[in-house]
């Protein structure tokens, strides 16, 4: 099946007949009797849907097909799959070969007697072909059925199908089990009787999980879906387990197990946040208005308060450095503030904090440096991202050391402070709590709404 | 009034309420007005002071910005010491003004003026002249505390000592508490007092 046409089609279309977007739609209109619905991804582009004619048929190649030549399906043997059987052809062989002469099917027959035209100047080709292959039972009506099968498909024979062909032949009838045409249920049915099964499970891990089923968990069509039905994960208790396919199962259990690692961690967060109030507003943050449901994480001591209140606190122009900067509950000076969904108690989750927040920092361009225009007042020490346009990261030095020239005695390093101010003064809008679930700690684009004016005192 | 000015004095008044500290008469608060930005605190002067067995009156104003800028409080009962205005009940208290941080409440505030009332800082003076005689004259200062206490606070100690300077000053016309001021000013010197309130 070299060239399966994958296609991106309509799912309106080819569920009801009906596109809400009619001919202006821009995917192919096919309805289900052409299409079979079939999704597969490349890359981030999901596609739907399979050309039907281009899916061989399952029963002719087990062996029979009540709809033979009205059958939707491909009835062809280019695919040499485990446990095929045609009838047609070991008939046709048959006969071949008890009557040396062309199969009476006039349909046949026109196809015999043309090939055999063809066959009568590459057969040698063919016989070494066939004789490299190890064929012992070698006819010579034989080899022109087979050619003619070769010619047909375009497929060669097999060791096995040639065995096959030849069963008529065998002194005593000798039924092979692995041979055998099983039964679709008896296949489902019986992991355990694999000496049968062992043929199929290539071939069945490799099936797709019915995708209705992987969609809503439940496939409305159960009776007559021609698609695998997944078990039942305990975890997640989706129909999404594949019945033979263990590494998937493997892969699936993994990532639920993951996925519960992380929402057991999310409601643990939940769980030490919820009842946590802001020491300056007193209010319950997690019961604030949405937008301010934001812990501000003082990274020297262990008090809590809400990011609004925190940083107003600190911003408050009314009081020396020294006693914004310190945490108001107990003085203790904290260099900045970390803005949190939740609350972290441990110091191994206050230090991931910390260490996520400084990395979302320095991803995001400063806006004194403006890639490379401007001047960051603040150095290297400065938190956000020093690079060029071509995304070149630069490493602009340490800061020129600026003391306040009026208060010679006081050398309150300035700058120091001041980008202290800049990193508290830089707000991050917060998205709905919704987006980020997701995420225990997020952070987003600030609004640069920081007002340089009241840093140009100190400059004077 | 900011919003949250208010929400955390209503919450702040309730702390107050069930604060183990009122359940021993120590602190009080009161609602003067329906909107939460003026209250009435009350203090008990600490024991083994000479505000013991007073009580203090005192007005709290809460600013629009609070609890970013602490409130302001001043002594409506009149109080002899060092760090309040004998005059205007002014209060230096550096957690009132420089050293305030959001995380302070009105409890705290009245715990914090309750200690001062027991440990006088006579080097950071309100009132000068009450700083001066706590420097100079520690005993004369503890007679002036306990007199006060006892005629503006409720105090249980007379001193009949003062009472009768007092009275022979408003014999001459004084107001009562223009001769007291006087003479808690001059150490009880009755000629000197008179001097000034005369001269």
């Amino acid at each position: 099946m070299a060239d399966v046409q994958f296609g991106r089609y309509c799912i309106h279309f080819f569920n009801t007949r009906e596109c809400p977007n009619g001919t202006k739609c821009s995917y192919t209109h096919k309805t289900n009797h052409e299409v079979e619905q079939f999704h597969y991804v490349v890359g981030n582009e999901f596609f739907l849907g399979k050309l039907r004619n281009q899916r061989v048929c399952r029963y002719f190649r087990r062996g029979h097909c009540i709809h033979q030549q009205n059958c939707h399906y491909l009835h062809d043997n280019s695919e040499p799959a485990a446990g095929r059987g045609s009838i047609d052809r070991v008939s046709r062989n048959t006969r071949a070969g008890t009557n040396a002469n062309p199969p009476s099917t006039s349909q046949t027959a026109d196809m015999v007697n043309k090939n055999t035209v063809n066959n009568r100047k590459e057969l040698p080709n063919k016989q070494l072909k066939i004789s490299s292959e190890e064929i012992l039972t070698c006819k010579k009506i034989e080899e022109t059925s087979k050619s003619e099968d070769a010619k047909e498909e375009g497929a060669c024979a097999s060791p096995v199908s040639s065995f096959r062909d030849s069963w008529v032949n065998a002194p005593e009838f000798i039924p092979k089990s692995s041979l055998q045409p099983r039964s679709y249920a008896a296949v489902l049915g019986s992991e355990s009787a694999n000496d049968g099964a062992a043929c199929y499970t290539d071939l069945v891990a490799n099936r797709k999980l019915c995708p209705y089923a992987n969609k809503d968990g439940v496939c409305r069509n159960i009776l007559h879906c021609t698609y695998l039905h997944g078990e039942k994960c305990d975890m997640c208790e989706r129909l999404i387990l594949h019945p033979f396919n263990e590494e998937q199962r493997k892969k699936h259990r993994q990532e639920c197990l993951m996925e519960h690692e992380k929402n057991m961690e999310l409601s643990f967060a939940i769980a030490r946040s919820k009842e946590k109030s802001c020491g300056v507003c007193f209010e319950v943050i997690m019961e604030k208005a949405s937008g301010e449901q934001r812990f501000g994480i003082l990274p020297n001591c262990n008090h809590c308060f809400c990011l609004t209140c925190i940083r107003r606190w600190r911003q408050a122009r009314q009081f020396e450095n020294k006693i914004t900067r310190a945490c108001p509950e107990c003085r203790v000076t904290s260099d900045f503030v970390c803005p949190s969904m939740y609350w972290v108690d441990t110091k191994e989750d206050k230090d991931k904090l910390i260490d996520d927040y400084k990395s979302a920092l320095a991803r995001k361009d400063c806006k004194y440096f403006k890639k490379g225009q401007g001047k960051c007042p603040f150095g290297n020490k400065c938190f956000y991202l020093h690079a060029l346009p071509d995304g070149r990261k630069l490493d602009v030095g340490p800061p020129p050391r600026q003391r306040r020239p009026r208060n010679q005695e006081n050398n309150i390093d300035v700058l120091q402070v001041m980008l202290w101010d800049y990193l508290d003064e830089r707000d991050f809008p917060w998205q709905s709590l919704a987006d980020d679930l997701e995420d225990l700690v997020s952070f987003f684009t600030d609004s640069d709404e920081s007002d340089w004016s009241d840093y140009e005192i100190f400059f004077d | 009034m900011a919003n949250i000015a208010a929400q955390r004095i209503k919450r702040e008044f309730k702390e107050v309420i069930k604060s183990e500290e009122v359940a021993k008469c120590a602190i009080k608060v009161e609602l003067v007005n329906d909107s939460y930005t003026e209250l009435k605190g009350e203090i008990a002067g600490p024991p083994d002071t000479p505000y013991e067995g007073g009580t203090f009156v005192l007005e709290i104003k809460v600013p629009e910005t609070y609890p970013f800028n602490p409130p302001k409080v001043r002594f409506m009962t009149k109080i002899w010491h060092p760090n309040i205005s004998s005059v205007t009940g002014a209060i230096c208290l550096d957690i009132l003004k420089d050293q305030w941080a959001a995380a302070m409440t009105l409890r705290t505030v009245l715990l914090s003026l309750q200690a001062l009332l027991s440990a006088a800082e006579p080097d950071d003076p309100q009132d000068a002249v009450v700083a001066k005689q706590y420097r100079e004259n520690l005993e004369m200062f503890q007679i002036t505390a306990r007199h006060w206490t006892n005629v503006y606070a409720g105090g249980p100690h007379v001193n009949s000592d003062c009472d009768d300077k007092i009275r022979r000053l408003v014999d001459m016309g004084i107001e009562e508490h223009q001769a007291r001021a006087a003479l808690s000013s001059y150490n009880w010197d009755l000629e000197r007092a008179t001097e000034q309130l005369f001269s």
